[in-house]
């Protein structure tokens, strides 16, 4: 009994030890993997301006300064000043903040209610055809356009516009979460777990869910990129937050008059942009490519 | 300067006019066109003064009651009938019915005709400011056919006897003109004078280009695709006054930046509160920043130096940003931080920039300031409701430039902007359109400044410039209320 004891613990140790082992050894390959790293740079950039925005925006983003209207890059304005005569980088830098905000509340919604809906789906599935119908009907219009209309017809402000992406995105997102559920239902182990009595809300979230996370977690960093482009959009067309709150689309969109007179107030907040999406995307590489064995083993045996 | 004839010579505007039936539109979209291609019996001159166009002159009788208009004799229409009483009288019939202003034949009893080429008009009771309102360019009783007279607003073939006849309208294209060949210029002036005077065709055709997007505009202009630009910003202008291509032209004062108050809803109800919102508004800031630097500080509801400039009143509340009081005057208000919704558009920039900063020069005193922005038609469509806005920027180019009377009537009487009415300025502008003589009615209008400024329902936020632009090769332009194509030709 007491060499079985032992042997149990050894096992429950070992498999302790595994788990960590793979877990570092996750997050070793990440950071390994050049593009994540350039990624994690980029995007944590951004992050790290809207964390501290207060600390680092030299002025107040919504001063105006009727003397400093369309003042060129200087060592007062490092970016310039915009038609107000308000400092480009305070705004860009709160506007982050803004196209952030947009950005995580977007990818929360969309994930909670895009799992939900893929996975009610893919596991009850005289439901699937249904559910998966009116998805496909949301989807049949082009993304960015249905979060135009439905911004446009809710009317300019932020909550409307993350109603809009949230609805826009949620179709794409249960879609990719559906789609895994299927694939790992069939799994060996669920079965196995079937055959030992398992409820369906232990099959779901032990077994399905956690198997499905890999793809769901791409497909989210993605989400957030075209989420922070898509609110640009929106506010460049304004039908995003309304003025005077800046966001990194409408800076672009206040600067568009002047793109001839004064290029610096479009063009900063458009590296800011680029910086986020270019950035989250090359996460969202990484990620792929370190979480989905097949493509690692191409990569190990080219 | 030797004048040439030929070129089509191609105007950019922003928006498609919204109608080519002169009589019926007040937009000037329209106005930029149409004034090309029709004339009124009276109109202003270059200094705003009545002048006769398709009239010859008018005989007023002494009890001004009548007017007597006899017209000028040999004028063709663009169909090549000549004008005659018969269209007078039956294009003032249709202004009545029809026009955007119609109701400044109110004062009009009957239109007759007393002759082959004369009309007369007969007064309920003297209108000592009858010609002056009847001469309006905001949207002209223009003379066009009888046999035209009976179409329904917006139905009609656009024939006018101005120096250029209609071609085509391709909505989201361009408007087509062509020079009439058989325009019967009026001789008695050496040139053009106002909307009126001897008017000269030069160009083969005119273009009137649908570009929405101001930017590409300007490339278009540089670029030599189009040839006059009627609106340009500032630092757009500033940029190209150096390229020997481009002409930029300076039409200065040109609009009222004012910010409109709804009296019937909280907290702007209160005079209290709209006190304190013109006191602590800094108008060098508004208008320098929505007007981007082309600007004139000035608290008068006349411009500077006209007829009816009712000098320093109400001077002491301009200009102020005084924020001490107006946080003193938001307690004696007894403001409690109820939300001042202010409505503005996204197309007309000095709307929206001059709304960003009243805003910011509000919130400083203490008020919850909230901007709405939406697109232009629906801020006029909300501004028309009673409640759902505290306060909306508007500018207004053509009221001021029509003289006290104009501007007036936009505040007073049916829907008056802020949308409660002040029964003392109505009795006023009651009192003003009776006004026997110019002084009597100087006099009123001071009394009219000292009510604005006391009751605070509109603030004078400045005057407002416009800057316009043409190719260097385009001769003879002269900035005006809208871009006359006549008298102008391409150099050689």
């Amino acid at each position: 009994m007491t060499v079985d004891n032992g042997a149990v613990g050894d096992l429950a140790k070992e498999m302790a030890q595994a788990r960590w082992r793979r877990r570092a050894d996750f997050f070793r390959r990440l950071l390994s993997h050049r593009s994540f790293v350039i990624g994690l740079c980029l995007f944590g950039l951004i992050v790290f301006l809207a964390i501290f925005a207060d600390l680092l925006a030299p002025f107040d983003p919504n001063k105006n300064d009727y003397r400093n209207i369309l003042a060129p890059p200087s060592a007062a304005h490092w970016l310039g000043t915009d038609g107000f005569g308000r400092d480009i980088l305070s705004r860009i830098v709160h506007g982050t903040r803004v196209s952030l905000r947009i950005g995580i509340v977007v990818v929360i919604t969309t994930g909670v209610l895009g799992t939900f809906i893929g996975t009610f789906a893919g596991y009850v599935r005289w439901t699937d055809t249904f559910v998966m119908r009116i998805m496909d009907g949301l989807m049949a219009f082009p993304g960015v356009l249905l979060a135009i209309a439905l911004a446009a017809a809710l009317g300019p402000s932020e909550i409307n516009a993350i109603i809009a992406l949230t609805v826009t995105f949620t179709p794409r997102t249960a879609r990719v979460v559906r789609a895994s559920v299927l694939v790992v239902q069939r799994q060996p182990y669920v079965e196995a777990a079937i055959a030992a009595g398992a409820g369906h809300a232990r099959i779901i979230f032990r077994y399905i869910l956690a198997n499905a996370l890999s793809p769901l977690i791409v497909q989210l960093t993605f989400v957030f990129a075209v989420s922070i482009l898509a609110e640009a959009i929106l506010s460049f067309l304004g039908v995003g937050p309304p003025p005077p709150l800046p966001s990194l689309g409408n800076i672009i969109a206040e600067g568009r008059a002047y793109v001839q007179e004064a290029s610096w107030i479009s063009f900063f907040p458009g590296v800011a942009i680029a910086c986020a999406v270019l950035g989250l995307n090359l996460m969202g590489d990484g990620l792929r490519d370190v979480i989905d064995p097949r493509l690692r083993n191409v990569r190990e045996a080219g | 300067m030797a004048q040439v004839k030929g070129g089509d010579i191609i105007v950019a505007q922003g928006s498609n006019p919204p109608s080519l039936d002169a009589m019926v539109t007040s937009s000037q979209a329209s106005r930029n066109i149409n004034m090309n291609i029709y004339e009124t019996l009276y109109g202003f001159s270059e200094d705003v003064k009545p002048i006769p166009i398709l009239a010859e002159t008018v005989e007023i009788s002494d009890d001004g009651l009548t007017y007597r208009f006899p017209l000028r004799q040999g004028v063709k229409f663009h169909n090549g009938k000549e004008m005659t009483a018969v269209d007078v009288k039956a294009s003032l019939d249709r202004y009545r019915e029809v026009g955007a202003t119609g109701n400044l034949l109110d004062p009009v009893a009957s239109i007759d005709i007393t002759g082959d080429y004369e009309v007369t008009l007969t007064m309920n009771e003297a209108a000592p400011t009858f010609l002056e309102a009847f001469s309006s360019p905001r949207a002209p009783a223009v003379i066009i056919p009888a046999e035209e007279a009976g179409a329904e607003a917006g139905k009609t073939k656009f024939t006018g006897t101005g120096p250029y006849k209609f071609v085509e309208f391709v909505p989201d294209s361009h408007v087509k003109l062509e020079r009439f060949e058989d325009y019967s210029a009026d001789t008695r002036h050496s040139g053009a004078d106002g909307f009126g005077g001897k008017k000269t065709a030069y160009f083969d055709t005119v273009t009137y280009r649908i570009m929405p997007e101001g930017g590409a505009r300007i490339a278009a202009l540089e670029a030599g695709e189009v040839h006059v630009l009627e609106q340009i910003p500032v630092p757009a202008a500033k940029r190209l006054a150096d390229d020997p291509n481009i002409e930029t032209h300076q039409n200065m004062p040109w609009a009222f930046l004012t910010f409109i108050m709804n009296m019937n809803v909280p907290p702007t109800d209160n005079i209290k509160f709209r006190e304190a919102v013109q006191v602590a508004l800094n108008m060098e800031e508004i208008s320098a920043i929505a007007t981007e630097g082309l600007y004139n500080l000035d608290h008068g509801w006349q411009y500077p130096g006209s007829t009816y400039d009712a000098g320093d009143i109400g001077k002491e509340y301009y200009n102020q940003a005084d924020i001490p009081r107006a946080k003193a005057l938001l307690q004696e208000a007894g403001y409690g931080g109820e939300e001042f919704s202010i409505l503005t558009d996204s197309n007309i920039p000095e709307h929206n920039k001059s709304a960003v900063v009243i805003a910011e020069n509000l919130k400083e005193a203490g008020i919850n300031v909230v901007i709405n922005q939406v697109d232009w038609p629906t801020a006029l469509q909300v501004r028309l409701q009673t409640e759902g806005w505290n306060g909306w920027t508007l500018m207004m180019g053509i009221e001021p430039y029509l003289g006290p009377i104009g501007l007036i009537a936009t505040l007073t009487r049916d829907k008056p902007h802020f949308v409660v009415n002040d029964p003392e300025l109505d009795a006023l502008q009651a009192r003003m359109v009776k006004g026997q003589t110019v002084e009597e009615r100087q006099a009123i209008f001071k009394e009219i400044q000292a009510r604005l400024y006391s009751f605070f329902g509109v603030v004078k936020v400045g005057d407002t410039g416009l800057m316009q632009a043409t190719r260097a090769n385009v001769k003879g332009f002269k900035p005006f209320r809208f871009p006359r194509m006549y008298d102008v030709w391409f150099e050689g």
